[in-house]
């Protein structure tokens, strides 16, 4: 009954992203060195969310089609390429840790929503 | 889950090939006044792991700076040649130093890596209480 509400598929989807996209960061900083190496990245939250989900359709019974549902994001090399170094590599340290910082306010905006709707859910069954 | 667990793995082995690029360094260090040393340089390559779409560090063979030797003058020293000079090493301190800070920074940022995957991950369990 409660696995079908929307906020909480959004807010698992969101954590789950940021998850991937912490994946991708900790790679390129692993392999900020590597001579030849190409940064990479994951796409934004609000594109992949589009694309997994098909626009604006919702499915609030089961018969309904679903529009993919499924997570369709994936690393990909990072589209806008920084300077490169002379060995080949693509790697900026800062401008990981900035992702880095971001990806981590995402993820805690995504288990804060998640929070606070199951405690929305708790409070609606009289429990505290 | 299975992206942190392969978070935390990238980033351990960005430390320990950091930790091993530093580990040449000192012997550089070490052996800048040893006649007829070779300077080690480290070279880093990405291996594909078997599970994930890869990307993992590690340092590939070592491999010998060929610069010529510098030529030091001391008729006194036991390998002296006829001319009073003999080979020392190649080493550059200035340049081992900064490739030692630069190793660091890497590993420090490898490491805050590390550490914000593993706080990620315990938010996450964060939600199993109560």
């Amino acid at each position: 009954m409660f696995e079908n509400l929307a906020i909480l598929q959004i807010a698992q989807a969101m954590a789950s992203h940021a998850a991937l996209r912490q994946n991708a960061i900790s790679q390129n900083i692993a392999n900020a060195d590597t001579p030849g190496y190409a940064a990479r990245d994951v796409a934004p939250f609000a594109e992949s969310y589009r694309d997994a989900t098909g626009g604006a359709m919702q499915a609030s019974r089961a018969r309904h089609l679903r529009g993919g549902g499924g997570r369709h994001a994936a690393v990909s090399l990072r589209s806008e390429t920084g300077t490169m170094s002379p060995n080949g590599n693509s790697v900026s340290l800062e401008n990981e840790m900035v992702q880095a910082a971001d990806v981590k306010r995402q993820h805690d905006l995504a288990l804060a929503i998640y929070k606070t709707s199951l405690g929305l859910l708790r409070s609606s069954l009289g429990r505290r | 889950m299975a992206d942190f667990s392969s978070a935390l793995a990238l980033s351990a082995s960005g430390m320990a090939a950091q930790a091993q690029r530093l580990r040449q360094v000192s012997e550089n260090i070490a052996n800048a006044d040893t006649p007829g040393y070779h300077r080690k340089t480290a070279s880093f390559r990405e291996v594909a792991a078997a599970t994930q779409q890869g990307g993992q560090v590690a340092l590939g063979p070592v491999i010998l700076d060929q610069r010529a030797l510098t030529r030091i003058y001391e008729p006194g020293h036991p390998l002296a040649d006829e001319g009073g000079y003999y080979d020392g090493s190649n080493v550059d301190l200035v340049v081992e130093i900064a490739d030692a800070r630069e190793a660091q920074r890497s590993y420090e940022a490898n490491l805050r890596m590390f550490d914000q995957a593993r706080q990620m991950s315990s938010a996450l369990l964060e939600l199993l209480r109560r």
